[in-house]
């Protein structure tokens, strides 16, 4: 649960942004970094819906590589068996 | 590729030091677990080092009564139940014919609504204006930190908390205080640090001398960690280090620690099988008490307390979650325990460490 996805600000209004993140986009709080002033174009690590962190462009592109990597070789949810 | 070149550099320095005959790093975040796992850092690592997946899970320490607490919420008053979709599959230890789980109170007609974010739980309040919604929450300072947002950014009338919200240094300092830690290095998790700031995690080398680093969740950083691990034991001068350094920043976030603060007393809090840990758990302040669960169902309330420290006969959750016991050790792992048909929740969760070597193929 206390997974955390880097993503792009794409629009902000008050304390809510869309996020995209891989051509996803979501919902996101940016309540919990109000004072950190981020903006349209900034990247934040979000976890349950809410930025906890600002993080770097170069950073949150290497996660996502990452991220490519983990889904190519997950396997189904109950790993097969029974 | 660059990743993977620094993944085998820091490979080539650990297996390049003088390792002990045995050295025992745990880790305390399911997502490092799960990183470990999907990465095969146990099969490349040099075999002096073994990898330990200790209390990292929010879900697998939630005590039985809370479950028990919300299905009762859900089946006798009424209410809107929403919780992270974890929490649903878990089973609680009653009799043939009782309610097991969330999921089964669903079947069963209990509006039952998995949540991937506090925000929604905000959501469902306001289109069911006149039905009460109780926001089940299970988490980590990483999670708490949003339900602290949640409620800090005002709370609709309507939508009431039931939290089983958690700390999870207190855990690492119950196993060094017991004497038989069972580790001889930390890796500390990458998001805790990330709200509540890398320092919390320091009394580990501080107090205990234990080595201690702060990792992220990729290959890289883990290894790094391990590295940085290793290396403290051999120089004999453990201290904390940071190598998630591009999310973790000294005093971490500390507008999330505001929050937390004015939302929540420190409290005194049950683990699932393990007891009640000093200042570990998060309570709703009594500010927020019309917002309480507990305080506005008193009977269910008293029928889940009547239940509380329930587990399964022959669950080893709590021994896996203290690092005692290796997943494929436990004696219910596979037979008759799979993510199909779970007895405890260690195998239900995403970070649960027995679902997490299920899923990477383990079979005893």
């Amino acid at each position: 649960m206390c997974l955390a996805i880097p993503m792009r600000i794409e629009a902000v209004d008050g304390f809510n942004a869309r996020c995209a993140a891989k051509g996803v986009e979501r919902d996101v709080s940016l309540f919990l970094l109000q004072d950190e002033g981020v903006a349209v174009g900034d990247y934040v690590m979000v976890h349950v819906g809410y930025a906890i962190q600002r993080v770097a462009r170069a950073d949150a592109e290497a996660s996502w590589a990452l991220f490519d990597e983990i889904l190519a070789t997950e396997p189904p949810p109950d790993g097969g068996g029974g | 590729m660059r990743r993977v070149t620094a993944g085998a550099t820091w490979l080539a320095r650990i297996r390049a030091l003088d390792l002990p005959e045995r050295l025992r790093i745990m880790n305390v975040c399911g997502g490092h677990e799960r990183s470990i796992a999907q990465a095969g850092l146990r099969t490349v690592l040099p075999e002096e080092i073994e990898l330990i997946p200790g209390p990292g899970c929010p879900v697998c320490v939630c005590p039985e009564e809370a479950i028990y607490h919300a299905i009762h919420l859900s089946l006798d008053e009424g209410v809107i139940l929403v919780a992270f979709g974890d929490m649903l599959r878990v089973p609680v230890n009653v009799a043939k014919g009782e309610v097991r789980s969330l999921e089964e109170a669903r079947g069963l007609g209990g509006d039952v609504r998995p949540i991937a974010s506090p925000t929604e739980a905000r959501v469902i309040a306001a289109a069911e204006p006149e039905r009460t919604v109780v926001f089940f929450a299970a988490g980590f300072e990483t999670t708490t930190a949003p339900v602290a947002a949640l409620v800090a950014e005002g709370l609709p009338k309507n939508l009431l908390l039931l939290t089983a919200c958690r700390r999870t240094w207190p855990a690492v300092a119950l196993l060094l205080e017991s004497g038989e830690a069972g580790f001889d290095g930390l890796v500390a998790p990458g998001h805790v640090a990330t709200v509540m700031g890398p320092e919390e995690w320091s009394f580990v080398a501080e107090r205990f001398c234990i080595p201690v680093a702060v990792a992220g969740f990729t290959p890289e950083s883990l290894l790094a960690a391990f590295a940085s691990v290793v290396r403290q034991h051999l120089d004999g001068h453990p201290h904390l280090t940071n190598c998630y350094p591009e999310v973790v920043r000294p005093g971490g976030n500390r507008a999330a620690q505001q929050m937390l603060a004015a939302t929540f007393d420190v409290v005194d809090a049950p683990w699932r099988g393990i007891g009640t840990l000093p200042a570990s758990g998060y309570r709703l302040k009594g500010r927020y008490a019309d917002h309480d669960a507990a305080l506005r169902f008193p009977a269910a309330t008293e029928q889940a307390r009547a239940r509380a420290g329930a587990m399964p006969a022959g669950c080893g959750c709590a021994e896996v979650v203290l690092g005692r016991l290796t997943p494929t050790a436990c004696a219910l792992y596979g037979h008759p325990c799979t993510p199909r048909a779970p007895v405890g929740p260690c195998m239900v969760s995403d970070e649960g460490a027995c679902r997490i070597w299920w899923s990477s193929g383990k079979r005893g």
